[in-house]
């Protein structure tokens, strides 16, 4: 026996509504993998943007050289460090932060740039 | 009268002043001694001088003193090599005038006076320092 | 002509006052900014260069983003005249330079026996402007190009009469030049070149164009100084004159200098020049003083 019609679309909506929300949760960027998260700062006017950030160990940052200055990245700590080679305008470079603490990032090359990372 | 002239022959080079030195540019400016005691005194300058000291005070200071011994050891002919920036590159950023590159001069001839650089000497190094100019200064 | 020198002028005021509004935020007043001796002195008719020659120099320390300007004053007291210049300049962003300059020749003795009187004075007024080309003497050490710059000098004598009396043909006369300046600077040498088209009769003090000759014509001024210190240079410079004039033959001049400048506000020429005949003296050799002063 056939449904009504106005019951049949109700069900058809309601078929459609479950199956977008599915959709948008399999596609939502999901806060899953610490691993594979990178963050984004921006060097320009010889400075860091934004200054402060926080993140969680494993993660990573992505510096990106959108200055009219040459940069390069450091941190010098006791259990974590790293220290990049230069990167020209327009270029990024990638580094993960693998230890928890609060960190430094400078450059050799401008004394006053200071990025800090908080990595929970 | 041949006494004369052969006396003359005899006085000439001096007149004409020291002979043809077989000294270099780098060895009349003291060579790489001389050099970095020149860097270190005109970089001094730099940062004393109103014009221009603001334009250092993001700067790495101590690596410029190495950087410029270098460069100006290499512009002297001098047995070195310099790895740091280009002009153009290192100084894009600064968007520097003609007037803030003729007060590093003026400092920079002030530190050859100090540092005893005969003034001749001086112009041969500066003419290797002036085309400079056109990769330095933007604005 | 006077037109043109006055819209020359009312274009310079303009430009002058809309300089500080330009977007160029490099731009500020009287920025004293070019190296020492960079914008040489003021020649005799007012121009940026050396003594007689014009030079592809723009006067005054301003850079390419500022003014500079200059007042000086010259005496050259000779043996049977004396002539005397004074005035004023302005460089424009290194690049256009104004001036203006004003001569007084007194004939002295001579004026006497001319049937002028004793001192009778000529006097010119000469509007002068200058633009620079191309180049630039001082940075482009690595090249052979040379500053390159064009000029004018409007030169006007209040002695009309006088001049048509002995054989000028005007008062009112007109020079154009072009000048070649290099600074050799491994050779502590200033090397000046200049070409100069005119009609002008000793510079114009007897006026423009004559019974001999009343066209343009060619003439080379230069000069070669060698610089000693930052604020002392030596040289010599040579000036060549047509000979328009049936009355007296006009001869080149030459002069050997020395420029101290005791800083970017103030300098002194001291020189000994040779103007040859002027009318009917010959052998005008005397000395050449000229303080400068400005920014």
């Amino acid at each position: 026996m056939r449904l009504p019609s106005a019951e049949r679309t109700v069900e058809v909506i309601g078929l459609r509504l479950r199956a977008t929300l599915l959709a948008l949760i399999l596609a939502w960027p999901s806060p899953v993998t610490a691993a594979d998260q990178t963050h984004t700062v921006v060097q320009k006017g010889r400075a860091f943007h934004p200054g402060e950030v926080t993140i969680n160990r494993g993660e990573s940052l992505t510096f990106t050289n959108d200055d009219e200055f040459i940069h390069q990245i450091y941190v010098e700590a006791t259990d974590f460090g790293f220290d990049t080679d230069e990167r020209n305008p327009g270029e990024n470079v990638t580094e993960s932060f693998t230890a928890s603490g609060t960190f430094e990032v400078r450059c050799h090359i401008h004394p006053k740039m200071r990025l800090i990372v908080h990595v929970k | 009268m041949r006494k004369i002239f052969k006396l003359v022959a005899l006085a000439l080079p001096l007149l004409c002043g020291p002979a043809r030195s077989q000294e270099t540019l780098f060895d009349e400016m003291g060579g790489k001694t001389g050099i970095d005691h020149l860097v270190d005194i005109s970089v001094d300058k730099y940062l004393a001088d109103p014009r221009i000291k603001d334009i250092f005070s993001e700067s790495n200071i101590d690596r410029i003193r190495s950087e410029l011994k270098d460069q100006f050891c290499v512009v002297a002919n001098g047995p070195c090599q310099y790895t740091g920036h280009s002009m153009a590159a290192a100084h894009k950023g600064l968007h520097l005038t003609n007037a803030n590159f003729n007060a590093l001069v003026e400092d920079l001839q002030d530190a050859m006076d100090e540092c005893a650089i005969a003034f001749a000497v001086q112009n041969r190094f500066l003419a290797r320092l002036a085309p400079m100019q056109h990769q330095v200064v933007t604005r | 002509m006077r037109l043109c020198v006055c819209v020359l002028f009312v274009g310079v005021g303009l430009w002058t006052a809309g300089a500080p509004a330009r977007a160029d935020e490099a731009w500020s007043w009287f920025d004293s900014g070019k190296l020492l001796a960079t914008g040489g002195v003021s020649e005799i008719e007012g121009a940026g260069g050396g003594g007689l020659a014009n030079w592809a120099l723009i006067t005054g320390y301003g850079t390419r983003d500022s003014l500079g300007a200059n007042l000086y004053y010259t005496a050259v007291p000779l043996p049977d005249y004396s002539l005397q210049s004074a005035g004023a300049a302005i460089g424009l962003d290194d690049r256009l330079e104004v001036s203006y300059a004003w001569q007084e020749f007194d004939t002295e003795n001579v004026g006497a026996l001319l049937g002028l009187g004793h001192g009778f004075r000529f006097h010119q007024n000469i509007f002068g402007a200058k633009l620079k080309l191309m180049g630039d003497a001082v940075y482009d050490q690595d090249s052979w190009v040379p500053q390159i710059s064009v000029g004018l000098q409007h030169k006007e004598n209040d002695r009309a009469a006088v001049i048509a009396a002995v054989g000028g043909k005007q008062s009112v006369g007109t020079d154009y030049y072009l000048a070649i300046s290099k600074l050799f600077l491994a050779q502590s040498l200033l090397v000046n070149a200049t070409l100069r088209e005119t009609k002008a009769n000793q510079l114009g003090l007897l006026g423009f164009g004559g019974d001999k000759h009343n066209e343009y014509s060619s003439q080379f001024e230069g000069s070669i100084a060698y610089l000693l210190s930052r604020s002392f240079a030596i040289g010599a410079e040579f000036r060549t004159k047509p000979s328009n004039l049936s009355i007296a033959h006009e001869d080149d001049a030459w002069d050997l200098f020395a420029a101290y400048f005791f800083n970017k506000n103030l300098s002194a020429t001291l020189a000994y020049t040779d103007l040859g005949n002027i009318v009917i003296r010959d052998h005008q050799q005397g000395a050449y003083l000229s303080l400068q002063a400005g920014l």
